[in-house]
C-alpha cells in the first residue's frame, strides 16, 4: 500500500535535515502538523552509541568507505548523514568561488560555473543563518590545538599568515580528544541529530531509518506529483547483513526532496530515468571531491624547541581536528585569470587511517616508498606529524557509469567498504593544482627550516567531501537542477545536498551545502502554495533551532596529561 | 630442513593453483592472463597437492604483511594469535602489522578479502619462484623485489595488491581488530605514540599562544 505525505525527503546530513526543520517550520506556522517523512538508508545513531574506535566492526556501522576508478570517497552512514562525523570546521566559501569560470575542457561553453542568481553576497545571509544553527564559533589561541599552533607558527616563521578556523563545537562541552571522527560521544560537536533535525522531529516531522530509495516515478494524482519505492535495509541487530531484507514500502508525494549526498542522489535519478525521461544529459556527471589533497609533515622536535621556542611536539593526538588554515595562497587572486590556481592549506587530523596515503620521502629511485621498512620508520614518528589538507580548485574529475542495482553504491558485504561506480580522472588542471600546493607546503617547510615534506603518493584520489553529480546551473543543457535547486523541466524535485554544488569551495563544505540548502528551503517555502504545501503566512520568519543532546553522557576531562604523555613517551624509546 | 620446507611449499603452492576456482576469480579480478602465462611452468614443477596445508596461505599472507609494515620477530599478535615463525623478517626492532593482527583482519568477512586471497596468493608465489623461493622463504630485501614488481604501476592487478597491502596497514594504523584499543592493547599504538580511545580526552592540549598573524578578522575571506 502506497503512504501518502506531503514531503518526502530522501537523505538526512546537512541538505536534508536543513529542509525538514524549515519546511517544519512552515507547518508549525500555518497552524498544521508538518506531513513530511525523512528517509535514511542507515541506522538511527544516539551520541551514547558512538565509540572512539576504529575497528572495523566500529567503520562497518558508521562508514561507507567507496572505492571507485580512480578514487576511494568516504561517506558517513546513518541518520545525521556526514553530520555525524565532519570535523566541524565551518567557513564560508571565498567570493572568487562563486565567480570561476574554469572547468574540464570537454565541460561546455565558457561561462560562469554557478548560476547566475549565486555568489557570496547572496549566501550570506544564509551562511549566518546556518551559523546560528550550527553554533559556529571561533576558538582562541588559547583553543587551538597544538598540532594547529604547528602550523601556525611554521606559517609565522616563513612568512606567511595563519588564521583560526571556526568550529562548529560547543567548546565548553568538547575534551579535546580528537575522536570527532567516529562521532562525539558527548555531543559537543554539533551534529545535524542535536539540531536541526532534531528539532524538526519535536514538531512532528518523521524520520524513518534503514530506508533505501530506490526508484522514482511520476505521480498523475494532483497535487501528488511523485511516487519514490523504498526498501528496507537490515542495519540493526548483533549481526547486520546490512543489505535489503525483502521488504519495501511506497511513498507518494507532492515535493521529493533528495538529500543522499553526491554518492547518492545521482544513482538514484540514474535509475529513475526511465520515470524521468526529460532529466539533464549531465546527471551523473561533475562528480567532485572539493579539491582535497592532502599531505603530512614530520617535525624534528628538537628544531621545534630551538627555532619555535615551544615545548616540544610529539602531542599530534590532542585537541581539534581543525583549528588552523593559511589563505596565503589565494588572498589577493582576484579575477578569472587566477581561476584554477588558488588552494589553501588547512592543519588537520583525519584518523590514524590516511597515514598509510603518504611518501616517507627519503626513497631512492626503484625502492619502496609509501610501504616497507622505511615507511615503518615514518610511522614510528606518528605522534611528531601533522597533516595538511590543500583545498584546491579542481575541475570536478569524476562521472558515474551506471546505477547499481540499489543504493549508490555495491555493498558486497556487512563491511564498510563499498564500490561505487563512477570512475575519477584528474584533469591537467586538477594535478597542476595539486602540484602546486605540493610545492608551496615544501616551500614552507624549506624556509621554516623544521621539517620533512611527505607528499602524498597513493595512486587514487582519497577524499571524504564528494561534491556534484547533481550540478546546478543556468540552463539544463549545463547541469540538473537550477539556482534554487529544484530539478529541470520537474516541478516539487529537488537535490538539496553536496550533489548540487558545482565546483570545489576552497573551504570545508558543510557550511556551503548548508547554507545553499537553507537558501533553496526559503524559495521553496516562498513558493509553497504551488506545490500543494501550506501557503506561507504573512509574517513567517525563519527560526533557530534548538540544542538537543537525547540521551548523554556528561563529559570528565582529565585534569592532568601527566600519566599519559608519561606512558607516550615510554614506548616511544621501549622497543629501540 | 630449509630445502625440505622449499619443497613442502612448493608442493601447497601447487595445490592452491590447482583450485577449481582460481581461475576463474583471477579472470574477474584481471589476473586472468598472468596467472594462465605461468600455469604451463607451474604444472612442470609441481607434482602434488596432497601436501597443501591449511597454515601456509596463512604464513605467506603474514609474511606479506610483514614487508609493507616489517616488525620485529615475534611468535604471537595482539590478541594472542599465531605467528608462523618464518613470516616475520625480524629488520625492525618494533613491532609491526603481523604483530598487530593483519591476518586476523585478512580473514574478518567484513573486509572481504577472502575472495581476492587465491588469486593474490597464487601471483605473489609465482613471482616468488621467479626469485628462487616460495615468498615465506625469500630474504627480506627478496620480498620487498617481489612486492615491488606486484605494486608497480605496470602490473596489471596492481589493484589487488593494493587491497593486500590496506590490510596490514589498517590493521596497524587503526588497531581494526581492536574494539576501543589503547596504547596498552595495541603494540601499533605503542610504536606510534598514539594513545588511542580517549573517553577523557586532554588538559593540556594548547600551546596557549598566538602563533602566526591572521589575514581575516572572522576566520574566513570575503
Amino acid at each position: 500500500m502506497t503512504e501518502r505525505f506531503d514531503v518526502c525527503i530522501v537523505g538526512s546530513g546537512f541538505g536534508g535535515s536543513i529542509a525538514a526543520f524549515r519546511l517544519a517550520e512552515l507547518y508549525r506556522a500555518a497552524g498544521q502538523t508538518p506531513s513530511i517523512l525523512v528517509l535514511d538508508h542507515g541506522p538511527r545513531h544516539q551520541h551514547t552509541d558512538f565509540r572512539q574506535s576504529m575497528d572495523v566492526e566500529n567503520l562497518s556501522r558508521i562508514y561507507g568507505l567507496v572505492q571507485g576508478q580512480g578514487a576511494q570517497i568516504v561517506v558517513g552512514n546513518g541518520v545525521g548523514g556526514g553530520s555525524n562525523f565532519y570535523l566541524a570546521a565551518s567557513l564560508r566559501s571565498p567570493s572568487e568561488t562563486f565567480e570561476r569560470r574554469d572547468h574540464r575542457p570537454d565541460d561546455g561553453p565558457d561561462r560562469r560555473m554557478w548560476p547566475l542568481q549565486i555568489s557570496r553576497a547572496t549566501l550570506d545571509p544564509f551562511y549566518a543563518r546556518a551559523e546560528r544553527a550550527l553554533r559556529v564559533q571561533r576558538p582562541s589561541w588559547k583553543q587551538v590545538a597544538k598540532s594547529g599552533g604547528l602550523w601556525a607558527a611554521t606559517l609565522d616563521r616563513a612568512g606567511h599568515t595563519c588564521d583560526r578556523v571556526p568550529l562548529a563545537i560547543d567548546l565548553s562541552r568538547c575534551i579535546q580528544a580528537k575522536w570527532c571522527h567516529t562521532g562525539c560521544i558527548y555531543g559537543a560537536k554539533n551534529s545535524v541529530i542535536t539540531n536541526y533535525l532534531a528539532s524538526a522531529e519535536e514538531m512532528g516531522v518523521q524520520v524513518r531509518p534503514n530506508s533505501e530509495a530506490e526508484l522514482i516515478v511520476q505521480s498523475q494524482a494532483r497535487p501528488y506529483r511523485y511516487v519514490v519505492t523504498a526498501w528496507e535495509l537490515d542495519n540493526d541487530g548483533p549481526e547486520p547483513t546490512r543489505q535489503p531484507t525483502g521488504g519495501s514500502f511506497e511513498i507518494e508525494c507532492k515535493v521529493l526532496i533528495l538529500a543522499a549526498g553526491a554518492m547518492g542522489n545521482a544513482p538514484l535519478l540514474m535509475r529513475s530515468r526511465p520515470g524521468l525521461p526529460s532529466l539533464s544529459s549531465q546527471l551523473g556527471k561533475h562528480l567532485g571531491i572539493n579539491g582535497d589533497h592532502i599531505a603530512a609533515i614530520e617535525y624534528d622536535e628538537q628544531k621545534v624547541k630551538e627555532l619555535l621556542r615551544l615545548p616540544g611536539y610529539g602531542q599530534t593526538y590532542k585537541g581539534n581536528h581543525i583549528t588552523t588554515m593559511t589563505y596565503d595562497f589565494w588572498a589577493g587572486r582576484s579575477g578569472n585569470q587566477w581561476d584554477g590556481t588558488r588552494f589553501t592549506l588547512q592543519e588537520i587530523f583525519l584518523s590514524t587511517l590516511p597515514h598509510i596515503l603518504y611518501d616517507d620521502g627519503r626513497d631512492p629511485p626503484g625502492e619502496p616508498s609509501w610501504w616497507g621498512l622505511q615507511k615503518k620508520q615514518a610511522l614510528s614518528t606518528f605522534n611528531n606529524h601533522i597533516e595538511i589538507l590543500a583545498m584546491i580548485e579542481d575541475t570536478n574529475d569524476g562521472e558515474f557509469l551506471a546505477p547499481p542495482a540499489s543504493g549508490g553504491a555495491f555493498r558486497p558485504n556487512a563491511g564498510p567498504l563499498w564500490v561505487g561506480p563512477f570512475n575519477y580522472s584528474l584533469s591537467e588542471q586538477t594535478v597542476r593544482a595539486r602540484e602546486a600546493a605540493n610545492s608551496a607546503i615544501a616551500e614552507v617547510l624549506a624556509r621554516a627550516g623544521l621539517g620533512r615534506f611527505m607528499k602524498f603518493t597513493f595512486r587514487t584520489a582519497n577524499a571524504s567531501h564528494p561534491l556534484g553529480g547533481c550540478r546546478m546551473a543556468d540552463s539544463k543543457d549545463l547541469g540538473v537542477v537550477d539556482h534554487g535547486n529544484e530539478v529541470f523541466d520537474y516541478p516539487g524535485l529537488f537535490c538539496i545536498d553536496s550533489s548540487s554544488i558545482p565546483t570545489s569551495l576552497g573551504v570545508n563544505p558543510s557550511l556551503t551545502i548548508s547554507a545553499v540548502a537553507e537558501r533553496a528551503s526559503k524559495l521553496l517555502i516562498d513558493r509553497s502554495a504551488d506545490y500543494g504545501l501550506p501557503a506561507k503566512p504573512a509574517r513567517f520568519a525563519a527560526g533557530v533551532p534548538g540544542v538537543h543532546l537525547g540521551p548523554h553522557t556528561e563529559p570528565v576531562r582529565r585534569t592532568s596529561d601527566k600519566p599519559i604523555d608519561d606512558k607516550v613517551r615510554y614506548y616511544e624509546t621501549a622497543f629501540r | 630442513m630449509q630445502q625440505l620446507r622449499q619443497e613442502e611449499n612448493v608442493g601447497r603452492f601447487a595445490g592452491l593453483l590447482s583450485r577449481r576456482d582460481v581461475l576463474q576469480r583471477a579472470t574477474v579480478l584481471g589476473l586472468g592472463a598472468f596467472v594462465a602465462s605461468v600455469l604451463p611452468a607451474a604444472e612442470r614443477i609441481f607434482v602434488s597437492e596432497a601436501a597443501a596445508a591449511v597454515q601456509l596461505p596463512d604464513a605467506t599472507l603474514q609474511a606479506f604483511a610483514d614487508t609493507m609494515v616489517p616488525g620485529r620477530k615475534a611468535l604471537t599478535t595482539d590478541l594472542g594469535n599465531e605467528i608462523d615463525p618464518l613470516a616475520i623478517a625480524g629488520v625492525d626492532s618494533e613491532p609491526g602489522a603481523v604483530e598487530a593482527d593483519a591476518l586476523l583482519l585478512y580473514h574478518n568477512p567484513l573486509v572481504g578479502f577472502d575472495a581476492l586471497e587465491a588469486p593474490f596468493l597464487s601471483e605473489l608465489s609465482a613471482r616468488s619462484l621467479a626469485h628462487g623461493a616460495p615468498f615465506l622463504d625469500l630474504t627480506f630485501d627478496q620480498r620487498v623485489a617481489v612486492c615491488l614488481e606486484g605494486l608497480g604501476p605496470s602490473n596489471p592487478s596492481v589493484l589487488v595488491w593494493e587491497a593486500a597491502a590496506a590490510v596490514p596497514f589498517t590493521a596497524f594504523l587503526a588497531a581494526a581488530e581492536q574494539s576501543e584499543a589503547t596504547i596498552d592493547t595495541s603494540s601499533a599504538y605503542q610504536v606510534m605514540g598514539y594513545p588511542g580511545t580517549a573517553p577523557n580526552g586532554y588538559a593540556e592540549f594548547s600551546y596557549k599562544r598566538k602563533l602566526a598573524t591572521e589575514l581575516t578578522s572572522r576566520g574566513y575571506l570575503p
